[in-house]
């Protein structure tokens, strides 16, 4: 591709105009001094490369937290028409329903102060991590099944949560339309004992506080309060995920031949979404959506027990409450409003989180009022944010916001920096404990290694696609 | 010309680049760059055999699944590929692996080999490719 031509539209807004083979502009949500920086690697490219795809609408969107992916960019948000639009794996990426979720609680931080070195270490043994890290749950093939089509839903029944937690799960942590039977032995092989795992790369487990309120209403509806004690946990849907997006990578290649359609990039590889492929690969995602909501509940319930037992109060006392989960690797169906009338779309979210505004029914009762939570964590040395899905992001990013910080440095010149300097003690210096299963792990995800997660959530606010309601600081982080 | 890999930058991921005088040597070689980083450049012994076999549309399409397929075996199955004889066939791949079953030399997971940025070049001197890493 020609060196591509930028617009700058405002402080908080770039426009891709349309070139080449492009069906529809680009639109990256970046400040100025973040775009000097996303125009040194390929992600813009990426996005241009997302237009060409049949169907696409409106724009093909990237939030400030953008980065080189593979295929699509790390941020990227598409939506695709019901008859003209297609499915694209690369477009949710390897791990399927990759996602976060924040749990709040009564305790606060004189209850852990003193104490975070043991409780690092209560919940790095409670929470299974690493290199083909496997919990306890054993599960028989029928029984995986079940998961697959149940989702969290499934982990609740064998009483891993509360019917409560699910009121506040994307989907309600069960997404219709699995299909356990078009999902490989070799996937089933590698998720069969993942179950429950937090598995390695940026994926984590973090205890921290309620450090800063923004929005009270918002933050007391969540149930977060100042200096209230939290968990985050960041993972996905594991060996299974990975090995859907492969197999149906190989057939979607096919099926892009077979349809007809260019790819300026074989990653972004996709069929019509009413053919026989892309349905097949829908009901394959679907179990590996349903994977990763279970895993999360799974991972939950242990780190419930293991701060119960620590603290040795029940779980009630402890009030350790789901807030919400969000998924950051997805296609859905949802309903959007364009060019002023409603329609249904599959937005594909690769990178990028569910953001919708107050009254939309989606949104849990008890938050309708308020707009979704959407959370955002930072690095492991700084701060995470909960912010809340505004109309904005209904009518700009079909109801999407950022998910995370983004990568600022590769992973060998992290670990290159990293080589020299005693990371943990510079983090335990910061008052942050980390336990890891991988000493490399931490060296690759360095705080470094990240933009300031506050940069990438003050651009959506500004641009409106969010508001922030709460910054959580980290105190006890477990890596893979 | 001698078969040989190096890393590339890549902000998320990993790249790497590999080349060798024929697609057999490129596949072991490329196989090879990905045991480093599972095992962050462990000394591995042979002591077990496998066979594979494997579809491909086309030799950059077989990279990728070969890759696949090798980190399959190690952080599925716990066989780390030391070599391996490999034949192109009409439909895909075929090859006789040799391996360790040391899975504790396992540092690190790798998601997959993507398609992203593939390039694979058939030159007068050998066979080049350019491989995009999830991690």
């Amino acid at each position: 591709m020609t060196e591509l031509k930028f617009e700058r539209i405002d402080d908080y807004r770039v426009r891709i105009p349309q070139q080449g083979g492009m069906r529809v502009p680009g639109l990256i949500f970046a400040d100025e001094q973040m775009m000097q920086v996303i125009k040194n690697d390929k992600s813009p490219e990426q996005v241009a490369n997302v237009a060409h795809l049949p169907g696409i609408i409106g724009h093909s969107i990237a939030m400030p937290d953008m980065h080189w992916g593979y295929g699509f960019p790390i941020g990227g948000v598409a939506a695709f028409d019901e008859t003209d639009g297609v499915l694209s794996p690369g477009g949710v990426g390897y791990d399927i329903n990759c996602g976060v979720r924040l749990l709040r609680s009564d305790l606060r931080r004189e209850d852990v102060a003193g104490r975070l070195d043991e409780l690092s270490l209560a919940i790095y043994k409670s929470v299974p991590c690493g290199v083909g890290s496997r919990s306890e749950l054993r599960l028989t093939k029928s029984e995986l099944d079940d998961v697959l089509e149940g989702g969290a839903a499934w982990a609740v029944e064998q009483g891993l949560g509360t019917a409560d937690d699910l009121e506040v799960i994307e989907e309600g942590g069960r997404f219709a339309g699995a299909r356990p039977r078009d999902v490989s032995d070799r996937a089933k092989d590698r998720g069969r004992p993942q179950l429950g795992s937090l598995g390695s790369g940026n994926h984590f487990c973090e205890l921290g506080y309620v450090a800063e309120i923004y929005d009270h209403e918002a933050a007391a509806a969540f149930g977060l309060e100042q200096d209230a004690i939290t968990l985050l946990i960041h993972s996905g849907s594991r060996g299974l995920g990975h090995q859907i997006c492969d197999d149906a990578l190989h057939s979607m290649l096919k099926a892009s031949s077979k349809y007809g359609i260019a790819l300026p990039d074989r990653q972004l590889c996709a069929a019509p979404l009413a053919s026989p492929e892309a349905q097949k690969y829908f009901g394959q995602m679907a179990c590996a959506i349903n994977f990763a909501f279970a895993n999360r509940q799974a991972m939950t319930h242990f780190a419930r027990e293991a701060l119960a037992k620590f603290f040795g109060r029940t779980q009630d006392e402890l009030a350790l409450r789901l807030v919400y989960d969000v998924c950051h690797n997805i296609a859905k169906w949802e309903q959007h409003e364009v060019d002023g009338e409603q329609r249904r779309v599959c937005v594909h979210r690769k990178g990028a989180t569910r953001a919708f505004g107050p009254g939309h029914p989606d949104v849990p009762a008890r938050y309708r009022e308020l707009g979704q939570p959407v959370l955002v964590p930072g690095d492991m040395g700084r701060y995470s944010f909960v912010l809340a899905g505004t109309g904005g992001a209904m009518r700009e990013s079909f109801g999407s916001s950022c998910h995370g910080a983004g990568r600022r440095l590769s992973r060998v010149k992290a670990k290159k920096l990293a080589s020299t300097r005693p990371i943990f003690q510079e983090l335990r210096e910061r008052g942050v404990f980390v336990r890891a299963d991988s000493k490399a792990t931490v060296a690759e995800e360095i705080p470094d290694a990240y933009k300031d997660v506050a940069d990438v959530v003050d651009v959506v606010a500004g641009a409106g696609l969010a508001k922030k309601v709460a910054k959580l600081v980290p105190l006890a982080v477990v890596k893979g | 010309m001698p078969s040989g890999h190096r890393s590339i930058d890549h902000t998320a991921d990993l790249a790497l680049e590999i080349w060798a005088d024929d697609l057999p040597a490129l596949l072991v070689e490329g196989a090879r760059a990905v045991l480093e980083i599972l095992t962050d450049h462990a000394t591995l012994t042979a002591v077990a055999e496998r066979t594979i076999e494997l579809d491909a549309i086309d030799d950059e399409d077989c990279l990728v699944r070969w890759l696949n397929e090798v980190m399959w075996l190690a952080l599925g199955e716990g066989f780390l590929l030391v070599d391996a004889d490999l034949e192109r066939t009409e439909v895909g791949l075929r090859g006789r692996l040799r391996g360790s079953l040391d899975a504790r030399a396992l540092v690190t997971e790798v998601k997959s080999a993507t398609y992203h940025d593939l390039a694979l070049v058939h030159g007068p001197t050998g066979v080049r490719a350019q491989v995009v890493l999830d991690v």
